[in-house]
């Protein structure tokens, strides 16, 4: 029911929906036709995390889990509930709210199931256009699980069309660019998360 | 609805459209076969959204002529939603107000759609253009508010009100010993403004030497315009049995599509290049945006909406 329910909307109503709303996706080679992988992007609007779904195959809808802050989408039990239905969200308590390891525990145990992730190492929305500093989850994750593969997204523009604290969604151009799947090469966490920041960034500049 | 006579009309005409875009897609298809190269491709891709074009205008001939005034509506929509995304001008605190300049859309088509006549001249010159001013000072914000003022009832000039133009054609009243209406003069104004821009392409390839103004748009010369102006009336000349004009005044609208249709190309052109913008927008994929498909439309189909009021439906 769920499946039903997710491919409905992420591959009827959401690529409409996006299209007249002005988000454009592009990707330089499709998403992997197996899982685990865990798609890396930066991140301005709610959109982002509605872009990247549309772009999931429908067989891997229920098995892709965008990974989101407990205190915020769980912050009341309709809302988490909603959101595991809508959005098939794995729910985490980031650190500053009290998170331990346990929550990259938790994120290992379903990579190991051979779910897929969306993460976006920034941690929050922050302001439209300025990418902030990655969170060390990531690279512990990939560190980790070295044969996971990693697929960067660069998102420019879905900040002005909904912006974080703002209910009003305003058309305006935007573009989800997808990079290809690709391996850490480095074993440090830090120079992983390097790694991962500039295939990112590579993606802002390619044309 | 439709009498006998009208419809062999209409089928004729959509006869005439599928056989110009053959041809323009065959030869275009050709010159990209045998010359390979950017300015071809630009070509290949005007002639694709024209066979969308086509194609909307046959649907809502055969089924409905409501289907013009939503895809009209949509054209602009899209249109409005390039300009806000690549003007620099616009605050991002604008957001909101931005928002009612695209409910604008629905309710000037919506006046066309009715051919309410004076709503639809004051809707957005009069109303909006005070509409907006007015939500800007109800935010506060007055640092840079008056180019927010100045900037957003822009565009909706530019990609909003002169558009619906063409839509408004549809909805003018039938003139006695005028059967094919404004069908035929919605496909006589878009067909000679894109013939116009395609003869001063090729006009200019062939002949082009002078530039007219090299700092915004260094592929114009005289000799490509010239060449164009000419080709345009000729073509206005022999087009005419899809409107009511007598030869001269054919001549005449020739001159006033091409005139205004590089006007309009010109004022977009420049629009780019402040915004450092060669292109403005993907999309259609690498390469020019909706504006850079309607930019000599946006001028040339007000001008020859006026023209035909003021000549043939002012009592």
């Amino acid at each position: 029911m769920k499946h039903l329910l997710l491919i409905l909307i992420y591959k009827l109503l959401m690529p409409l929906f996006l299209k007249i709303i002005g988000v454009k996706v592009t990707s330089k080679k499709p998403l992997p036709t197996l899982t685990p992988y865990i798609i890396v992007a930066n991140h301005n609007s709610h959109l982002d995390t509605m872009a990247l779904l549309s772009q999931i195959p429908a067989k891997d809808l229920l098995r892709t889990h965008p990974v989101a802050a407990a205190t915020y989408f769980g912050r009341n039990n309709w809302l988490s509930i909603l959101s595991n239905i809508f959005v098939n969200t794995l729910l985490i308590k980031r650190r500053e709210e009290g998170g331990t390891s346990d929550a990259l525990e938790l994120i290992s145990q379903y990579l190991e199931k051979r779910h897929s992730l969306i993460i976006f190492p920034e941690g929050s929305r922050g302001e439209p256009e300025k990418m902030q500093a990655f969170r060390k989850g990531i690279g512990v994750l990939l560190q980790k699980h070295p044969d996971i593969p990693y697929v960067p997204v660069y998102i420019q523009g879905t900040g002005k069309i909904l912006p974080k604290g703002e209910r009003l969604l305003v058309p305006y151009d935007a573009e989800v660019r997808i990079g290809e799947a690709i391996h850490a090469q480095s074993k440090e966490i830090d120079a992983i998360l390097i790694e991962v920041q500039d295939a990112i960034l590579a993606l802002k500049d390619y044309k | 609805m439709l009498s006998v006579n009208s419809l062999n009309e209409i089928q004729q005409m959509i006869l005439v459209i599928i056989g110009v875009l053959v041809f323009a897609s065959t030869l275009f298809w050709i010159m990209r076969k045998i010359k390979p190269g950017p300015q071809v491709d630009e070509l290949v891709l005007r002639t694709k959204s024209w066979w969308i074009m086509a194609g909307i205008f046959i649907t809502a001939a055969l089924v409905h002529p409501g289907i013009s005034f939503v895809a009209f509506g949509f054209l602009s929509f899209a249109a409005l939603r390039e300009l806000s995304s690549i003007s620099k001008n616009a605050r991002i605190e604008d957001r909101s107000v931005i928002f009612w300049a695209y409910l604008a859309i629905p309710v000037q088509y919506y006046i066309a759609y009715m051919g309410w006549f004076a709503p639809f001249l004051i809707f957005i010159p009069v109303f909006m253009f005070t509409w907006i001013p007015f939500l800007l000072v109800l935010k506060g914000h007055t640092q840079d508010i008056a180019r927010s003022m100045s900037v957003i009832p822009t565009h909706l000039m530019l990609t909003v009100f002169s558009i619906s133009h063409l839509a408004y054609l549809l909805s003018l009243p039938e003139l006695p010993g005028f059967e094919v209406g404004g069908r035929g003069l919605l496909l006589y104004v878009v067909f000679l403004t894109e013939m116009n821009d395609v003869f001063q392409f090729t006009w200019g390839k062939l002949l082009g030497r002078r530039k007219i103004i090299e700092k915004i748009s260094p592929n114009k010369t005289w000799e490509g315009f010239i060449g164009g102006l000419l080709s345009t009336v000729a073509a206005a000349y022999f087009l005419r049995f899809l409107t009511p004009f007598s030869a001269e005044i054919a001549l005449l609208a020739g001159l006033l599509i091409a005139c205004s249709g590089f006007v309009g190309d010109i004022i977009v052109s420049a629009i780019k290049r402040d915004f450092g913008l060669k292109d403005t927008g993907n999309a259609i994929k690498g390469h020019g945006g909706i504006l850079d498909r309607i930019d000599s439309l946006a001028i040339s189909s007000p001008f020859f909406f006026y023209f035909v009021y003021l000549l043939y439906y002012v009592r």
